[in-house]
């Protein structure tokens, strides 16, 4: 909402400086969003007589003048207005200025003759909507003078951010109200003089609401014999300061009446709305099957069936409350006009204006809700404006359908509620001072008041709202500040939130940092990276997405951390160390909300470091992965976690596995499939991943492990190097020789994986370090060599393996 | 008495060997020679027996003495050889302590996630519990209960993401489904309020989604962290003092707070609340754009009617609640222009904090 401060101050005394008023209006819930100077815009722009016209000798339109603009000497400008003489005095734009319409005036040659400026028309000051020729001054207008400042045009214009809950203050008279309420003023309400003449309005119109649920007040006047034209400059000016365009003396009345009172009205030429029984005949009723109907854009619309129109028994004419149509429009032929002031249901305005994607200022303000009881007083003011600026007489009453009258709420309120809800001690004195001044009756016993709230606040409805109200203007600056004083509460995390903070603190322990990406998917996702849904399983689609790429919800957190690795690969970060901890998506029919399932994340890329003069930058695979996820099992205290090779769609076969917690498979770990990486243009080298799901790791987790005793006799280390075929995996060969061992093998450490000359070809040569021990005593050498002999002969034979010669 | 003099002689001559070897090597090599098995002492000792009685004790006596001095001045010129051995190596040791260290840089938490905890901390010093709720989420909590009009503006498609629902439902709102990405961390507040009964003190952080094109200041998916109080007595100023808190724990103890009235529908009285602005202390900059203050946060006291949907009566529990986006307030505190670095993953960006 803009607010004409030079406006404003007509309408409510204003005597604290434009800072103060601005933080007060901040202060009290009408922020102010921004505050202009205008009048500034027309720096350049000067009162200038014109000493002589001479046609152009070259161009028979033009005309060369010389101006006295109040310089040394006067200046020769080319015109092309025709409306102007010697001797008048005109707004003129020197070289240099910038004018509202965002044209720069430069010294120039018009068919060969150097103008020095431009003698403006009311349209290029963008003051008026008269374009004609030239805007003639008063005879006494001081040459030399700022136009602006000799206009009286310099104003201050505040851009107010209304809350959707007042609907009054989108309105001059509403913010004059609120400023009163603040300042300690009344407002005051413009007056209206109306002379009525002529034919009744009854004889000439008639009004049927056919749903009242959707229009509970339909007013309507007759203005005859007006005519439209340019609106005189103080109109077209106003108009102006609100930001809107001015257009011509009936439409430009119409919008600021709907500015100076909150109340939309619309226009019609009287002459094209339809006759029934030689009245104008108008209905309010939803949209037929089919209808269509031309805007005032010239846009023609097919209306849905819930559109609630304005019609004659031809069609459709206007939407009501969002836009007036093409054919009733009025025009510079009109001569009779039917002005409409109407309260229309919000909802279904903001349906029309939302489904139509029009959002008007009349539009607004039906959707944020009218006072139905102003429809007349709106109307009459609007009348007497119309006869002001067009002529014309005012066909003498109102026709004035209203099935469903506003009651002013009646509200009760306690001031004890009151200052329990608010830890403050307010008296009745200060909470009533403050509800009247807000135009609320406050009557009632000294704690328990009864107010009566005008219809113009429909916000105000319920004892919490008058609360509000009062806090609001009273000033939440000086309530109390205190803390809740409740006993018996203890904050913290639960156990769960606990570990997955562990869980984040273990991954970037091992080197990995927490990214976010996004949840949303591309539907090429799922193929690209071969993922498979269970049998009904499907992603979750967006019916609204931004766009087609992310039209999907994630199903799994790889491509986006795929696409992390090839953003920054792009960008030239090589080394890319990533976990993300989030939600994935899936549905299935007959599912309202699709299942959601935590999961945590990572990505490996390039090294730990960059080649660096003591470290050789070794590739990130899958076994540094591993070692990550191990790092993140052990911190959680979980005891049986395993890896088992599995070959996944979007892995690398043979690097590619399950990962299994106490025998669940609850996630995967490996190198990302190079022909993913190529469908995601990830260039660079291999990628390692893991996604596990969340629940289940959280569930295995211990948060206390119990002590082990330390060892109090000496270990006897021994080495053990078992050479087995291919498709024998190292955990079955570290299982055999723990069992073998049992208890008295403290230690089982695979040092070494060798395959190659020494070895037979198609098998590896596992090397265990092996440690010995007795909790009681130490072992001798007999025991040892006893218990090692045991261990190579049944893990050999279990694994049908060989002892390394 | 010739072997008396033979040792006499040793000595010398074993002293000067001594003193002539130049490394330990050398010196093991001398010391075989006069003290081994088959050195010169040995051999001079064998003589021994060959004395007369009671020679014996004189040439025993000297013997002794012979022995200790060549073992003191073989001693003494090994302490001499380890020593600069010693020397010899620390020096080839040496390093340039300039070089960079050797390291695994320990991965960073998110600067999202580092605010969110930041703030979780300071609630749960105030005694709150963190709630958490699902991400996909139905119109009725994310709306209905709190308070929104069927046709408000944020429940538009164009507005708010919607899903597609499979259980063959009729949307129960306008559009194809009521299934929809929540818009807020409110209905967290919601079934946290379903489910338990006053006292409720607990902070909501999570993702919320919204149809904004990601831009410097906008993202269609960011972290909200909502906070909720219900309890008997809970009053205005008992929001305003907690938010006060939060403001100086967050943004520094000598920040200005104020609340400002606005409009939320879940929410009455409501405010929001700016803190004066740290870069230019209120003085008006770029930041805060001339106004002196950063609007960091929405508030207000609980709705009746959001109480009517859960059924807590409202007469006999107050409470507050208040919500802010943990992105606004990372880009406000660690000044941060673009908030799309926070999704972007950019190594860079992600080790800075």
């Amino acid at each position: 909402m803009r607010v004409s401060m030079k406006w404003l101050r007509e309408l409510v005394d204003v005597e604290l400086p434009l800072e103060a008023l601005v933080d007060l209006l901040d202060m009290t819930g009408t922020k102010v969003e921004a505050v202009h100077a205008i009048g500034a815009t027309l720096e350049g722009v000067v009162v200038g007589l014109i000493l002589t016209k001479k046609r152009h000798p070259d161009a028979e339109t033009l005309w060369v003048t010389t101006v006295d603009v109040g310089g040394e000497r006067p200046l020769t400008i080319v015109c092309g207005g025709q409306n102007f003489e010697a001797g008048d005095r005109v707004p003129v734009a020197v070289v240099g200025t910038t004018l509202p319409n965002g044209v720069t005036i430069k010294k120039a040659k018009l068919r060969g003759i150097v103008s020095e400026g431009m003698n403006c028309s009311a349209t290029e000051l963008g003051i008026g909507s008269d374009a004609s020729g030239l805007f003639i001054l008063p005879a006494d207008a001081p040459v030399g003078v700022p136009f602006a400042q000799y206009h009286g045009m310099a104003d201050t214009v505040l851009e107010l951010e209304v809350t959707p809950n007042r609907p009054d203050c989108l309105s001059m008279i509403g913010v004059a109200r609120e400023v009163g309420a603040v300042t300690g003023r009344i407002a005051r309400v413009p007056s209206t003089s109306l002379t009525e003449s002529g034919e009744a309005v009854e004889a000439s119109v008639s009004v049927a609401i056919e749903d009242p649920s959707l229009c509970s007040r339909y007013t309507a006047r007759l203005v005859r014999g007006v005519k439209v034209g340019p609106s005189p400059a103080w109109l077209a000016e106003r108009v102006a300061a609100t930001g809107t365009r001015p257009i011509n003396n009936v439409v430009d009345v119409t919008n600021l009446v709907m500015f100076e009172l909150g109340q939309p009205l619309h226009a019609f030429d009287a002459a094209t709305l339809g006759l029934q029984s030689g009245k104008r005949a108008i209905s309010v009723r939803l949209a037929l099957p089919g209808e269509t109907l031309t805007t005032l854009d010239g846009q023609e619309r097919a209306l849905a069936a819930d559109t609630l129109v304005i019609s004659d028994q031809s069609g459709a004419v206007a939407l009501a409350g969002v836009m007036g149509g093409a054919a009733t429009e009025v025009t510079g032929s009109t001569v009779d006009v039917l002005l409409e002031s109407a309260c229309f249901d919000p909802a279904s305005t903001g349906r029309t204006s939302r489904r139509l994607a029009l959002i008007s200022e009349a539009s607004m303000r039906f959707e944020r809700g009218v006072d139905a009881n102003g429809c007349v007083d709106v109307l009459d003011r609007a009348a007497s404006l119309l006869v002001e600026v067009a002529g014309g007489t005012v066909a003498p009453g109102v026709i004035d359908e209203y099935p469903r009258p506003a009651v002013p709420a009646v509200v009760p309120l306690r001031i004890s509620r009151l200052n329990a809800l608010l830890g403050t001690e307010l008296d009745r004195a200060r909470v009533a001072g403050i509800l009247e001044r807000l135009g609320l009756q406050v009557d009632g016993p000294a704690d328990e008041l009864t107010v009566t709230v005008p219809t113009f606040r429909p916000d105000l409805g319920r004892e919490v709202d008058l609360i509000e109200e009062v806090v609001r203007v009273h000033g939440m600056g000086l309530v109390p500040s205190t803390l809740p004083a409740g006993r018996g509460r203890v904050g913290g995390l639960t156990e769960d939130q606990e570990r997955r903070e562990r869980a984040g603190a273990a991954l970037r322990g091992a080197g990995l940092n927490e990214a976010i990406t996004w949840s949303f998917a591309d539907p090429t996702d799922a193929e690209r990276i071969g993922w498979v849904f269970g049998p009904d399983e499907r992603p979750v689609r967006l019916l609204n997405p931004m766009s087609g790429d992310q039209s999907l919800l994630r199903f799994s957190t790889l491509p986006g951390l795929i696409r992390a690795v090839a953003d920054n690969r792009r960008k030239g970060v090589a080394d890319v160390h990533l976990y993300e901890m989030g939600s994935v998506w899936w549905t299935a029919p007959g599912r309202k909300q699709p299942k959601e399932r935590a999961v945590v994340a990572g990505v490996l890329a390039g090294s730990w470091n960059r080649t660096g003069w003591n470290d050789p930058g070794v590739a990130l695979d899958l076994s540094d992965m591993k070692g990550v996820v191990e790092s993140l099992v052990e911190e959680l205290g979980i005891a049986r976690f395993r890896l088992r090779a599995a070959d996944l769609p979007h892995l690398q076969p043979g690097r590619s596995a399950e990962v299994l917690i106490g025998g669940d498979v609850v996630g995967w770990l490996g190198e990302v499939h190079p022909s993913v990486l190529a469908s995601y243009g990830c260039a660079g080298g291999p990628v390692a991943a893991f996604e596990l799901q969340l629940k289940p790791l959280l569930k295995a987790a211990r948060d206390v492990r119990p002590f082990t005793d330390l060892p109090r006799f000496p270990g006897v280390k021994m080495d053990l190097a078992i050479v087995v075929p291919d498709g024998v995996p190292a955990e079955r060969v570290e299982q055999a020789v723990r069992s073998a061992g049992g208890k008295l093998l403290d230690e089982v450490r695979l040092f070494d994986a060798y395959r190659g000359e020494g070895v037979a070809p198609g098998h590896t040569s596992l090397a265990f370090a092996l440690v010995y021990r007795h909790p009681d005593h130490t072992l001798t050498d007999e025991e040892v060599t006893a218990l090692h002999e045991k261990v190579v002969r049944k893990a050999t034979s279990a694994v049908g393996g060989q002892l390394r010669g | 008495m010739a072997l008396i003099d033979e040792l006499q002689e040793l000595r010398t001559t074993g002293l000067e060997s001594i003193a002539a070897s130049d490394d330990l090597a050398g010196l093991e090599a001398v010391r075989v020679a006069l003290l081994g098995k088959k050195g010169s002492l040995t051999g001079v000792l064998r003589g021994l027996g060959a004395l007369a009685a009671d020679e014996r004790p004189a040439a025993g006596k000297v013997s002794n003495e012979v022995r200790q001095a060549l073992e003191e001045a073989l001693a003494d010129r090994e302490a001499v050889f380890s020593a600069s051995a010693l020397e010899r190596r620390l020096t080839a040791e040496a390093v340039d302590v300039t070089l960079p260290g050797r390291r695994r840089a320990p991965g960073r938490q998110h600067l999202i996630e580092k605010v969110t905890r930041e703030i979780s901390d300071i609630f749960i010093g105030l005694g709150y519990r963190i709630a958490e709720g699902p991400e996909v989420e139905l119109d009725y909590y994310n709306f209905t209960a709190l308070n929104t009009p069927p046709d408000h503006p944020a429940r538009n498609a164009s507005d708010t993401f919607y899903v597609e629902d499979l259980s063959g439902d009729a949307a129960t709102v306008a559009g194809e489904s009521d299934v929809l990405l929540r818009t807020q961390t409110s209905p967290v507040q919601v079934r946290v309020m379903e489910n338990s009964t006053p006292p409720i003190y607990i902070l909501a952080p999570g993702k919320v989604y919204r149809r904004d094109v990601a831009d410097p200041s906008h993202l269609p998916q960011f972290t909200q962290i909502e906070g909720l109080v219900v309890d008997e007595g809970i009053t205005f100023g008992d929001l305003k003092g907690t938010l006060e808190h939060f403001a100086h724990e967050m943004f520094g103890p000598d920040r200005a707070v104020r609340l400002r009235p606005h409009f939320f529908p879940f929410t009455e009285p409501s405010a929001e609340v700016d803190v004066s602005c740290h870069l230019c202390n209120g003085a008006g900059c770029r930041m805060c754009k001339g106004s002196g203050w950063l609007e960091v946060l929405g508030c207000g006291m609980v709705d009746p009617n959001v109480f009517g949907y859960v059924g807590i009566d409202p007469e006999r529990y107050s409470g507050f609640a208040f919500g802010m986006g943990a992105e606004r307030i990372a880009a406000l505190k660690y000044g941060v222009p673009d908030l799309r670095h926070f999704i972007e993953s950019d190594m860079r960006f992600l080790r800075q904090f």
